[in-house]
């Protein structure tokens, strides 16, 4: 088993630390998050001002559904696909919004990081990994499924807490 | 001269001319006053609008109510970046003083019987918690070393794949909704990493059939 300890490079205290992760937290926060949460805005609203988000919202209603959650939620998940910064931006919104209450929104937290954005992850996880690409229809399924599930698991553990 | 032929030389697709018209049209104000799906086209509708901070306001936030676009995601999401520092410098020294590699041991007998893979690839497994890349690259050095079958792959890619990086991930972007979200912060980590866990069996199990097939069908299955 790899058990190697790793040799102690110099110790830094720990407001050192703390300083040196809330840096790189600054640095995620403005040149990640903040993007992320923009595009998210300006997305919901053009599909608000287009009268899209309104269709989406009955087209999938039956749907989501089955989770508890407004036909908008949907755009949640699509976004997902595409990055999860995205998807978390666009459950900021639609809770901004008043579309969404906290509750949905934390049920569908998980379910962003396991959709695993497969389009980037198809050359990050996958291709990096060499993975037998007979393989990748199933593995990218089994985001979609877990991601799918969690909201379910979700919505249960939510009654207990 | 050489300007000119650079020009010719230079292709444009018709996606090109298209996308131009219609920055041109966003930034021409021509539908600012339009309505219906029209006024999407128009920059200072997707800008939006600050919004209003009233005095007497109960919600007195820097954000103010019933701000729109860019402009509000803006102003939210600097409200949210606090959380994000907070997040990351906590996370920080705890794998500074040793936690995360306490993870590492902790987990590693969990983990094992729990995807039925060598124990070696639980080094990889762990760096998931953190980087999608680093993980994966390891769990190629170890199929290419021959530590790992193509199979064992496969499973150890369907845990990694979903929610990749999910510590990382989740105290960067997920830090925007820990302000209102009901459940405590650790609920949606541990719901994921059950998760990670039932995707990597559900591909074990359809290995397993597939696997089946392949046995009687003849042919030869390594290892």
């Amino acid at each position: 088993m790899a058990n190697n300890e790793v040799v102690q490079e110099k110790k830094k205290n720990i407001l050192d630390l703390f300083v040196e992760g809330a840096r790189s937290g600054f640095t995620i926060g403005t040149t990640s998050l903040l993007p992320n949460v923009i595009m998210a805005f300006v997305i919901i609203r053009v599909l608000e001002v287009t009268g899209l988000l309104k269709i989406i919202g009955i087209v999938c209603a039956p749907v989501m559904a089955l989770w508890g959650l407004p036909g908008e939620a949907a755009t949640v998940l699509v976004t997902a696909i595409m990055s999860m910064g995205g998807g978390i931006g666009v459950a900021v919104s639609l809770y901004s919004n008043g579309i969404l209450d906290a509750v949905q929104v934390t049920m569908l937290v998980p379910a962003i990081y396991l959709m695993g954005n497969p389009v980037q992850n198809v050359g990050r996880c996958l291709g990096i990994s060499g993975v037998n690409t007979k393989h990748y229809a199933m593995i990218i399924g089994i985001c979609v499924i877990n991601a799918l599930l969690s909201i379910w698991v979700m919505r249960l553990l939510l009654l207990f807490i | 001269m050489s300007g000119k032929k650079e020009n010719a030389s230079v292709k444009v697709g018709w996606v090109g001319y298209v996308v131009f018209l219609l920055a041109i049209l966003l930034f021409s104000g021509l539908f600012s006053s339009s309505s219906g799906w029209l006024k999407a086209l128009d920059f200072n509708v997707l800008n939006g609008s600050f919004g209003q901070i009233t005095a007497t306001g109960q919600g007195l936030t820097f954000r103010g109510d019933g701000g729109t676009g860019a402009r509000d995601g803006f102003l939210f999401a600097i409200s949210l970046i606090p959380a994000v520092i907070l997040a990351l410098g906590i996370v920080n020294v705890v794998d500074g003083l040793g936690g995360l590699r306490a993870a590492q041991k902790l987990m590693t007998p969990i983990l094992k019987p729990l995807l039925g893979v060598p124990g070696i690839c639980m080094l990889s497994n762990i760096a998931n918690m953190q980087s999608t890349d680093a993980a994966a690259g390891m769990i190629k050095e170890l199929v290419d070393a021959g530590e790992i079958t193509d199979d064992e792959r496969s499973v150890i890619i369907a845990y990694q794949t979903s929610a990749s990086a999910f510590i990382t991930n989740y105290f960067s972007s997920g830090a925007a909704v820990f302000s209102f979200m009901v459940a405590p912060i650790i609920v949606p980590i541990l719901v994921m990493l059950v998760f990670k866990i039932i995707g990597a069996n559900i591909m074990r199990f359809y290995l397993k059939m597939v696997y089946r097939k392949s046995v009687a069908g003849g042919a030869q299955n390594g290892k």
